[in-house]
């Protein structure tokens, strides 16, 4: 059909019509321009419906043919876009309710141990297979708990004012300068002989335990000091109990707590409550004992103390030394922390910044 | 202790040519761990950590003898033959006991001139020390040095009369070498002339008599002095030097004599002085009986056969003279080692000699049955994991507060905690909480921008009653401060210092299994900011027996649950905005008691404009589950209706 032969503006329509159908983005706009060319009142197809009733009877087949023709192409344009935007639709719809997994959720909120806590625990965890229980005692001590049973001279500088701290108006008593009181307690305890004349110690044929705590010296706080530290300290009391058992304890924990490859050195020393005294060093490891800062230079960092129970520590808990020997050792936590994890000012422990416990510091 | 390698090579030539590593070995070896090496001068010098038993090992000499041992080396002989002692030129008097016992002096004249040798002079710098060019000095520091034998030189004719040795008189002033006038109490152990005191005993010469360039005789001080003496004296004085160091840890009573002799031969060689008389007094201390050690204590201790002969011959070569007896050894230290008591410490002599590497390592038998770890420590074990597994950090801190910061009444009396010596007034008071702490940790972490703070802490916190023994209590504190939410799309921001932080908090708490009560009963909750007028967070302590033990059984008591379904009906109520919750809540369950509700709680909190003024929207949810049916819609109606009834006798309404 010749468009000329249309009225204007429905040809202008028709001309229009591809764009029109391009440029409707939903399905509303779809069905506002399906009213204006096909729809029943008004549209462009009622008007070409009218043209067709008026026209004269021998020109309407042609004319009616020519009508049609327009209809069938805009619906078949209006059906397709119709199609294309309910998929569109549709795909939205899905991308609306759908998520992308990578935007950040709530994250789990987990806390942590602190790291002097997780490696106290992990030394009595590593004692525990060896029958290592846990004892404790007060920070508050008695001279008799912290010097006296422990075999330290009267006149011993740690006693001092200059090295222990004392309570005011509370006379003898000091915050313990060690763990080691809590084995004069036990030893006391064990040794004490019940209603049937029986110790402890004698019942149970003898004792091994840990006990892990704070302990406090009178030291200004630097890189490597603190008026409070961490002690774990170990005592087995039996029947028999020699050097070699000493070493072999400490060589089986030393192994568990820094790896199998770790080098340790044992040697001799002197702390009053022990005889033989022994120290115990591990192989820098900062620098594998070349020599360096952590080590000053002697490619050795002392690890702990050691040694057999003194006779008179026994005695004075009222254990027979000639029946009953045993071993004691001591560590330093804060130090052993310091070395296995590099951590270069001691502060770091006691101020606790999240962000240290975080890295530091564990679930386990 | 400073030791130069030549030095050591002089008293044992077994050591020339041995690297100084393996040197630091040996030494270690045997107990003296080397600290540290010091090579810029023409021997190395090794400072070596000599432990505080071992007063014979603290001079090259000594640390020479152990090596010998060890080695099965011979020392170098000492350069000196016995001095023929003479009359006494000056009368001296032991008035001290058994605190000073014995006195070995000398007087020479000085020659005209007289310089202490250049590699003297070497020696005495590698030791610090320094030479003052006066032989009688310098001589005697270099024995001090090399064979730990502290020795003084007093200017003879300084001296009036004769030398005393007593304890001071209460108020007796002595001006010291360094300058310092010392008031004296009659603890001091003095050598004294006619008119006072000269010197403290063992630990510095009197500045009145010294020796200078134009001293003409000399009067030598080589005696012994009871270690506990001097010890106290040092400490009491602050005076720790180099002679107090040695006399402190015990001389060799033996050697005071040939350190005489060597420091006059010395004068004699430097000087040209001449010997006017040498003699000495007193007695010296009796020696430690002999000391029985049995093979099987030996080999008990050691853990491998010891060697009857080896352990005989390192107990000789230690000095000891050794008798076999029957099952072992009738053992008599040497005078110089004052550590050697019991037949323990001989042990260690004879381990310490074969060397602790010879020593197998040996797991000991488990011959007493374990004990299960301590409830305890195991509670804290746990309870410290379970927070941290709900997100709180551990903190460690020190313990010590300033008494001002603690000024809330705690029920005690703070007094009782405080230090007599602390590190500083705000170190002064063993902390009565650990709230303080808490909170000052938190806020460091928020001005370092962290932007959620949770902390606990779990330790003793001290409690002080007149009359009563001072307890600790362990104490879990928890501070939650800072903000939570509004870091993802999924969570809305919220401050912790708002007032619904607390219900965060709470619900940690209750989680843990703290009862209500001691929640209701707690005051102490705003954590504050650090102005002294607001609030940061939330903080919260209690004793650790607040907190319920873990429970027996290692797996709880089965508690049977309903395989019916759930009937979950809402309540929308308008409720007066002074309505606590606590009191709908009891009320609530209250009316509806006798059915099987399985949980009640509040799911939303609506305040609006829109609503009746003062009053607010409250949804409550009502969960309910038979164990033995299913329940129907009427009966739960009901029940609902009871809820409402009750709710309306608070004033509540529903909402429409």
């Amino acid at each position: 059909m010749e468009l000329s032969l249309l009225p204007p503006e429905v040809a202008d329509a028709h001309r229009g019509f591809p764009e029109a159908l391009a440029a409707c983005r939903d399905l509303d706009a779809l069905m506002r321009l399906k009213g204006a060319f096909v729809g029943r009142d008004g549209s462009h197809a009622s008007r070409l419906m009218d043209l067709l009733k008026a026209a004269p009877r021998e020109a309407k087949r042609d004319l009616g043919a020519a009508v049609n023709g327009l209809k069938q192409q805009w619906e078949e344009g209006l059906k397709l876009r119709q199609a294309e935007l309910e998929q569109a639709r549709a795909r939205t719809a899905a991308l609306a309710s759908a998520w992308d997994p990578d935007l950040p959720a709530p994250a789990p909120v987990l806390g942590a141990l602190h790291p002097l806590t997780r490696l106290m625990d992990r030394m009595v965890d590593v004692f525990r297979p060896l029958g290592y229980h846990v004892e404790e005692g007060p920070e508050a001590e008695t001279e008799a708990h912290n010097f006296d049973g422990l075999n330290i001279p009267q006149d011993h500088p740690a006693r001092g004012s200059a090295d222990t701290f004392y309570f005011k108006d509370q006379d003898g008593l000091l915050l313990r300068t060690h763990t080691s009181p809590v084995q004069v307690r036990v030893l006391r305890r064990i040794g004490a002989r019940g209603a049937d004349g029986r110790s402890e110690l004698e019942r149970s044929g003898g004792i091994r335990f840990l006990a892990p705590g704070r302990v406090y010296r009178k030291d200004e706080i630097d890189p490597t000091h603190s008026p409070m530290f961490h002690q774990v300290e170990g005592m087995i009391v039996g029947k028999g109990i020699g050097m070699h058992h000493l070493k072999g304890t400490l060589a089986y924990a030393m192994k568990a707590l820094f790896g199998p490859g770790a080098e340790v050195r044992f040697r001799p020393s002197y702390f009053p409550f022990v005889e033989p005294g022994a120290e115990m060093d591990v192989r820098c490891p900062l620098c594998g004992g070349g020599g360096c800062r952590v080590c000053k230079g002697s490619g050795w960092v002392e690890l702990l103390g050691a040694g057999l129970l003194h006779p008179n520590i026994l005695t004075m808990a009222g254990i027979d030394p000639a029946v009953w020997s045993g071993f004691a050792f001591g560590m330093g936590v804060e130090r052993t922390a310091m070395m296995v994890s590099e951590t270069p000012d001691l502060r770091l422990f006691f101020e606790n910044d999240q962000r240290f416990l975080r890295t530091m510091g564990g679930l386990d | 202790m400073l030791i130069e390698i030549q030095a050591l090579q002089a008293e044992l030539p077994a050591v020339a040519g041995m690297p100084v590593g393996r040197l630091c070995e040996q030494l270690a070896g045997l107990g003296f761990p080397v600290d540290g090496v010091e090579t810029s001068g023409p021997s190395p010098v090794l400072e070596v950590d000599v432990t505080a038993n071992r007063g014979d090992a603290q001079s090259h000499r000594g640390l020479a003898r152990d090596l010998a041992a060890k080695l099965g080396a011979q020392l170098a002989p000492l350069r000196t033959a016995a001095t023929a002692e003479g009359e006494p030129l000056v009368p001296i008097r032991l008035e001290a006991g058994a605190a000073a016992p014995f006195y070995a002096t000398a007087v020479l004249e000085l020659g005209a001139a007289g310089a202490t040798p250049e590699p003297v002079r070497a020696f005495l710098a590698a030791m610090g020390a320094g030479a003052k060019n006066l032989p009688a000095v310098d001589a005697s520091n270099e024995l001090l040095h090399r064979y730990g034998q502290p020795t003084h030189a007093f200017d003879a004719d300084l001296v009036q009369g004769g030398i005393t040795v007593r304890w001071a008189r209460e108020g007796e002033l002595l001006t010291t070498l360094d300058g310092v006038e010392r008031k004296l109490t009659p603890l001091d152990l003095v050598i004294a002339d006619d008119a006072g005191p000269v010197g403290l005993a063992g630990l510095m010469g009197g500045d009145g008599t010294k020796v200078s360039a134009g001293t003409r005789r000399v009067l030598l001080e080589s005696a012994y002095f009871d270690p506990r003496v001097v010890r106290a004296m040092a400490h009491r004085h602050g005076l720790h030097t180099d002679a107090s160091l040695r006399f402190g840890r015990g001389t060799d009573p033996g050697f005071a004599r040939t350190g005489r002799d060597l420091l006059l031969e010395r004068l004699q060689d430097w000087a040209g002085a001449r010997l006017l008389s040498a003699w000495a007094v007193g007695t010296l201390p009796e020696p430690v009986g002999s000391i029985p050690v049995e093979w099987t204590m030996l080999d008990r201790m050691a853990g491998y056969p010891v060697d009857h002969w080896e352990a005989a011959s390192f107990l000789r070569r230690l000095g000891c003279s050794v008798t076999e007896q029957e099952g072992g050894l009738a053992v008599q230290p040497p005078t110089w080692r004052h550590d050697l008591a019991l037949p323990a410490d001989l042990a260690e002599e004879v381990l310490r000699l074969k060397g602790y590497e010879a020593i197998p390592a040996v797991l000991p038998p488990l011959d007493s049955a374990p004990v299960p770890p301590a409830p305890g420590y195991l509670k804290r074990r746990n309870l410290a994991s379970r927070l941290a597994h709900l997100g709180f950090y551990q903190t460690v801190t020190l313990g010590f507060v300033d008494p001002q910061e603690e000024k809330e009444g705690l029920g005690d009396q703070q007094a009782l905690r405080t230090l007599r010596n602390p590190l500083g007034e705000d170190y002064s008071v063993m902390r009565g909480t650990l709230l303080r702490d808490l909170a000052r940790v938190a806020r460091m972490n928020l001005e370092r921008g962290a932007r959620s703070v949770q902390l606990f802490e779990i330790a003793p916190v001290f409690r002080a009653l007149p009359g009563q023994p001072m307890t600790e209590t362990w104490t879990l504190g928890l501070v939650w401060a800072g903000a939570m939410g509004g870091e993802d799309p999924l969570t809305p921001a919220r401050a912790m210092a708002g007032p619904e932080g607390q219900s965060y908090l709470i619900g940690v708490l209750k989680r843990l299994g703290v009862a209500d009560a001691a929640i209701a009963g707690f005051t102490r909750w705003a954590m504050p900011d650090g102005t002294g007028k607001g609030s940061a967070g939330w903080q919260f302590e209690l004793p650790l027996d607040g907190i319920p033990d873990e429970p027996a059984r290692i797996i709880p008591k089965f508690v049977p649950f309903s395989r019916f379904p759930v009937v979950e009906r809402d309540l929308s109520l308008l409720v007066g905005l002074d309505q606590a919750y606590a009191g709908l809540r009891d009320a609530v369950t209250a009316a509806v008691a006798g059915t099987p509700l399985l949980d009640l709680r509040c799911v939303d909190v609506f305040r609006h404009k829109s609503l009746p003024a003062g009053r607010q929207g409250w949804l409550l949810r009502l969960r309910f589950q038979a164990m033995d049916r299913t329940l129907t819609g009427e009966e739960v109606d009901g029940w609902m209706n009871r809820a409402l009834a009750a709710a309306r006798s608070l004033g509540c309404e529903l909402r429409g």
